[in-house]
């Protein structure tokens, strides 16, 4: 593991922040985990790490969003811990956010002129009028001052943002996923913007997963796992290191991986289907869907037949989970069609494709804290007579044994593996015919995934269908007969398992050149 | 000075009294709790079910604490529509929308008592409602006595409902995560229609015993919607046993300060009691969230 | 479509500049009126304005700056209180004490911001509701304020001129005021606020200093104007300087004008106060339909009767600039 601090500041006093021991911790999950980090003057420094990592809540625990359980933050020589926000940004502190939260009600132009009273409440209208239209311009959005916020589309919004935490002149900006969700041409914009802002002067940190630009900006990396610090050296050392590979694809080339049983390939488990079926279970046609003004998914074609296993892969912000969304109705689709076991179920509410034999087993858990684990369970089971009921509950009990013995507690008193096996046991009880594990190794230590996978291939060997969203390849290519890659919300690879694991376009995907 | 047993008699009145408020504020915490509705229309669905209760009792010569339970359920079914077309649509449109408009609702409601069924002041008479029972040292009035223990009946009921039952877990898990639970299977929607009109019902049961015990016009709804909030807030929004305790709270004090500084002071006490609350510790005595 | 959106903004400022100066206008004209006019229209006259200061004020509060507050009763009444108490126990002339009790409103919100800015959203709506109530309850009670039968006005009673000049220069004030609330750099820190108060934060802008400026500001003018009434019935008690009908009426306009639009306060006290009129024999039947303007509304016209018209105007105009562009 590479921590590399010999780039770091060339005397001490050159430091624009220092984070000494910043902890954060949630009921039952440590968000940030002691990390130490210090960023020089004038430094465009880089935050790179696996979904769930910590990444933004060290954004907003500098930026002042979030209060540390403990550590202290020091910035331009000053202790700002208890400092509140509104301080720090007057102090220079600049910061976007992940989903861009402009003033909605107010035009372009009054977004950035919040920020410039600010900084200098006594300036004079025309010099502010003057100061705003050259930041307009200066970030591409000249001649749009007088739009509404609110109608802005996803990415003009993301600019607006920038603009706007530029307008407090901060010698330390904040960038939070700037380039989610941008097409190649924008993301060189973009890069040229951050390339124009270093001036030797200003700092920037940038948390990112677009690779591109954190290699082509960024002169330090650190990465975060588990909201630990993993690694932090030359972006160079970072990109090639192996360790930092595995821990975002999940290659399994670290020499400290064993898995107890890896079915390489699944023709030795189950017959392949030898000739095409005639009857799909799942079928998305031209299917579009987001979020409010952001279009995530465009024109998705995607089919799934009874008892297969496909995964789902793609890197962040390529659409894995609003795919998950838009099949199970937690995401209405903006056009397209969905097909469920010969059903429409386009227009239909999530809890009615439930009854229909869909299943969610949800990225991030979603356990109810308010139900024991028994009553999580048994809420996914509806409509079945107790015998039934029962059944399933003690089939769950015997898959994981570990949540009979806990059933009477809280549902997220448990470990963060345990509520993993509780979310998969609830997708179970009402017994579906397709379920959906979007990214159950989210933050789990190897051995525990090992664990519920062992629990999926059971699964998997009963002939449920099933699909898997996974951030680590490996795994789920064992675990898949086939499986589609997302990017920037399109399908750019769909085939057998073995296919995609040996395409060289994988990696690229993932990681860029540097593969 | 007064006696001990006026002392005693007094907190014993106002503690039995204070279990009875629990009822009424129990449907806003529900509703709060689950749909994080701040329901203005609250009080005059108190008000409703005192007039439905004296008007059956007029017609009919039922006594309304047989009737408690049709009575309950008739203010339930009328307000299954108002959240069906009026609060639901809304949804969408942020927290202020709603509440705006169940305050829309109160007054309309308000004035509409008033037009029908005249500003005059109305009393369920019942014989019970004025005969006193010695218990030892203190005297309470019987008819509190017969309240406390419906409330607390009542209370217990609703908790049962929403700890043991189907519909309990679907409401406690559209509480506090909605889109996770119609991920499951909840029909979120039908649980925030049922839980309204279960939150009416809980009024205006509250408010048949309130129109027995006490007299009532058509604004006394508002009244008791600001008492019932301080019994929210003092218990934890969403908290069952947490409003009983709260109530009982208030009703305690609200006595103390009647035979200390007057009686015009009990509301002002309860308010004043509200105001402290919220500024200091927002989540109630006992903490939020049904429980 | 750009030139046409131009020329539409264009097009619409023209109208409040023009709406602007027929406000003027009518000032100037209000001026001199009292000479013309009969009481009753003179008392109808002070009814309205004294009804648009309050809206207007507690648009700056809600519409722009957020705060959602039922507990405008509580600022009328201690104007009102203040203003009989001062005339009575000493010999300030009336605008001086008008202006006091305006400051006592004033400084009633900064006492009680501390605790009321913890609240966020609903919480705060309920306990400014709360807040009037409890200051009801203890004008009721104390003694010192005359009970529940209140005060008199024991100073020289006042004509129907004189309230009317007292009102309209109150107006006066108030538009002033909120011209420059709505049009200076302090609308937009407070409209920052309102939209995301952390985002705001994270510019900069120290929200609670704004929210109790906001707050401060809007309080003076509604204790201001609860003087005036209290001034023209010459006697206060807690019922009606305390009641609940002032937080109701003041949304009522408010939100049937056009919440956070400049012109929706006016609107919304016309019709307030017509509706008023018309309906002066059924007061039962007043409220009720205005309950239930404001339930319509909110469904299907959240922006008031103020957005309906610049809807319109807006669709008009877009079909008169498609005409030219064809």
């Amino acid at each position: 593991m590479i921590d590399d601090t010999s780039l770091v500041g060339e005397s001490s006093g050159a430091f624009i922040v220092e984070v000494r021991g910043l902890t954060k911790r949630y009921a039952g999950v440590t968000a940030a985990d002691n990390v130490n980090l210090a960023i020089s003057r004038g430094e465009v420094f880089g935050i790179i790490g696996p979904n769930g990592a910590g990444k933004s809540t060290l954004v907003g625990l500098i930026g002042g969003a979030v209060k540390p359980s403990s550590g202290t933050i020091i910035y331009a020589g000053e202790d700002i811990t208890a400092l509140p926000a509104a301080e720090r940004a007057r102090r220079g502190i600049g910061r976007t956010y992940q989903i861009p939260r402009p003033f909605l009600d107010m035009t372009v132009a009054e977004n950035l002129a919040v920020a410039l009273y600010s900084a200098s409440p006594l300036i004079s209208a025309r010099v502010a009028g003057d100061e705003v239209k050259a930041m307009l311009m200066r970030t591409g959005l000249a001649g749009e001052g007088h739009l509404m916020a609110r109608n802005l589309p996803l990415l003009r919004r993301k600019r607006l943002e920038v603009a706007r935490a530029l307008m407090l002149k901060p010698r330390l900006l904040l960038l939070d996923e700037v380039g989610a969700g941008l097409v190649d041409a924008e993301v060189t914009e973009l890069i040229e913007l951050i390339h124009s802002l270093d001036d030797g002067e200003t700092s920037i940190v940038i948390v990112e997963h677009v690779i591109r630009i954190v290699r082509e900006c960024c002169r330090r990396l650190a990465v975060l796992h588990t909201g630990a610090k993993f690694a932090e050296g030359s972006t160079a050392e970072i990109l090639a290191d192996k360790d930092v590979a595995s821990i975002y694809l999940g290659t399994g080339h670290g020499s400290d991986r064993t898995l107890p049983h890896k079915p390489r390939a699944s023709s030795t488990q189950r017959p392949m289907v030898s000739e095409p079926p005639s009857k799909t279970l799942l079928q998305l046609a031209g299917v579009t869907a987001g979020y409010g003004q952001a279009r995530v998914l465009t024109g998705v074609d995607f089919d799934v037949r009874p008892g297969e296993a496909v995964a789902i892969l793609g890197t962040n912000g390529a659409g894995k989970t609003t795919l998950a969304n838009t099949i199970s109705g937690m995401v209405r689709a903006t056009s397209g069609s969905i097909h469920f076991d010969g059903r429409d179920v386009t227009e239909l509410p999530s809890h009615v494709r439930v009854r229909h034999g869909i299943a969610h087993c949800m990225e991030g858990r979603r356990i109810f804290p308010t139900l024991t684990v028994e009553e999580n369970l048994l809420i996914a089971a509806r409509s079945i007579d107790s015998g039934t009921r029962q059944q399933r509950l003690d089939e769950i009990y015997r898959l994981f044994p570990a949540l009979h013995s806990r059933r009477g507690n809280s549902g997220t008193s448990l470990s963060g593996g345990e509520q993993q096996m509780l979310a998969i046991g609830r997708s179970l009880m009402s017994g579906p015919k397709l379920v959906i594990f979007d990214e159950i190794s989210l933050g789990l230590a190897p051995i525990m995934m090992d664990r519920l996978y062992e629990a999926l291939f059971q699964l998997r060997r009963r002939g449920l269908t099933m699909l898997i969203i996974e951030q680590d390849v490996d795994r789920a290519l064992d675990l898949a007969d086939r499986a589609c890659v997302l990017e920037r919300g399109r399908l750019a690879l769909f085939g057998s398992a073995t296919e995609i694991r040996s395409d060289r376009n994988l990696r690229r995907l993932y990681f860029g050149e540097a593969g | 000075m007064l006696s001990v047993e006026a002392i005693a008699s007094s907190v014993a009145s106002g503690f039995l009294l204070g279990g009875i408020l629990a009822l009424t504020a129990l449907g806003l915490s529900i509703v709060l709790g689950v749909m994080r509705l701040v329901n203005l229309a609250h009080g005059v669905f108190l008000v409703a079910g005192a007039y439905l209760a004296f008007f059956l009792l007029q017609a009919t010569g039922i006594d309304p604490i047989i009737a408690l339970i049709p009575i309950g359920a008739a203010i339930a079914i009328a307000a299954l529509p108002v959240q069906r077309f009026l609060l639901e649509p809304l949804a969408k449109f942020g927290p202020e929308a709603p509440m705006m408009t169940t305050f829309g609702l109160a007054i309309v409601l308000e004035n509409l008592f008033v037009l029908y069924f005249s500003a005059d002041t109305r009393s369920i008479e019942r014989d019970y409602a004025t005969v006193p029972l010695a218990l030892g040292l203190v005297s309470v009035p019987l008819v509190y006595v017969i309240g406390f223990v419906i409330s607390v009946c009542a209370i217990v009921a609703v908790h049962f409902v929403i700890s043991r039952t189907a519909f309990g877990r679907d409401l406690r898990a559209s509480a506090v995560d909605p889109s996770a639970a119609a991920a499951v299977g909840v029909d979120v929607r039908r649980v925030h229609a049922l839980t309204f009109a279960l939150g009416a019902a809980c009024a205006a049961a509250g408010g048949t015993l309130i129109g027995i015990i006490f007299s009532f016009t058509p604004a006394s709804g508002a009244n008791y919607l600001l008492t019932d909030f301080a019994i929210v807030v003092l218990g934890g929004m969403g908290n069952i046993f947490g409003t009983l305790i709260g109530g009982i709270l208030l009703g305690v004090l609200q006595s103390l300060a009647g035979i200390t500084l007057g009686d015009g002071y009990r509301d002002l006490v309860g308010l004043v009691l509200f105001l402290s609350v919220l500024a200091v510790r927002p989540q109630g005595l006992f903490g939020g969230h049904t429980a | 479509m750009t030139q046409e959106r131009v020329s539409l903004q264009r097009g619409l400022h023209g109208i409040e500049q023009l709406g602007g100066l027929l406000i003027a206008a009518l000032f100037a004209i209000g001026a001199l009126v009292p000479n013309l006019l009969s009481d009753y229209a003179l008392l109808i006259g002070f009814r309205l304005m004294l009804y648009i200061v309050l809206a207007e004020a507690w648009n700056l509060l809600a519409g722009y700056c957020g705060l959602v507050s039922l507990g405008s009763a509580s600022f009328v009444g201690i104007g009102a209180y203040v203003l009989v108490g001062l005339l009575n126990q000493t010999g300030v002339p009336v605008p001086v004490a008008v202006l006091i009790a305006g400051l006592a409103g004033a400084a009633l919100s900064a006492a009680v911001s501390p605790a009321v800015f913890r609240l966020r959203g609903l919480y705060f709506t309920v306990g400014t509701l709360a807040l009037g109530e409890a200051l009801r309850l203890l004008m009721i009670n104390v003694p010192w304020f005359g009970g529940a039968t209140g005060l008199f006005l024991r100073a020289d009673w006042p004509s129907s001129a004189e309230l009317y000049r007292y009102v309209l220069a109150l107006l006066i004030l108030t538009e002033l005021v909120i011209s420059v609330g709505a049009h200076s750099r302090l609308s937009t820190l407070m409209r920052a606020v309102r939209d995301d108060e952390d985002a705001a934060a994270q510019v900069g802008v120290r929200a609670f200093r704004v929210k109790l400026g906001t707050f401060m500001v809007a309080s003076l003018l509604m204790s201001a104007a609860g003087a005036l009434q209290a001034y023209k019935l010459t006697a206060v008690e807690p019922y009606g300087m305390f009641g609940l009908q002032w937080s109701v009426d003041v949304l009522a306009m408010v939100i049937i004008g056009g919440i956070g639009l400049r012109y929706g306060p006016v609107i919304g006290a016309v019709f307030v106060v017509l509706l008023g009129e018309l309906l002066a024999d059924y007061p039962e039947l007043h409220v009720a339909i205005t309950g239930v303007i404001l339930i319509v509304l909110i469904r299907f016209a959240p922006k008031g009767l103020a957005g309906v018209a610049e809807r319109t105007v807006n669709l008009f105009g877009r079909r008169v600039a498609g005409a030219h562009s064809v």
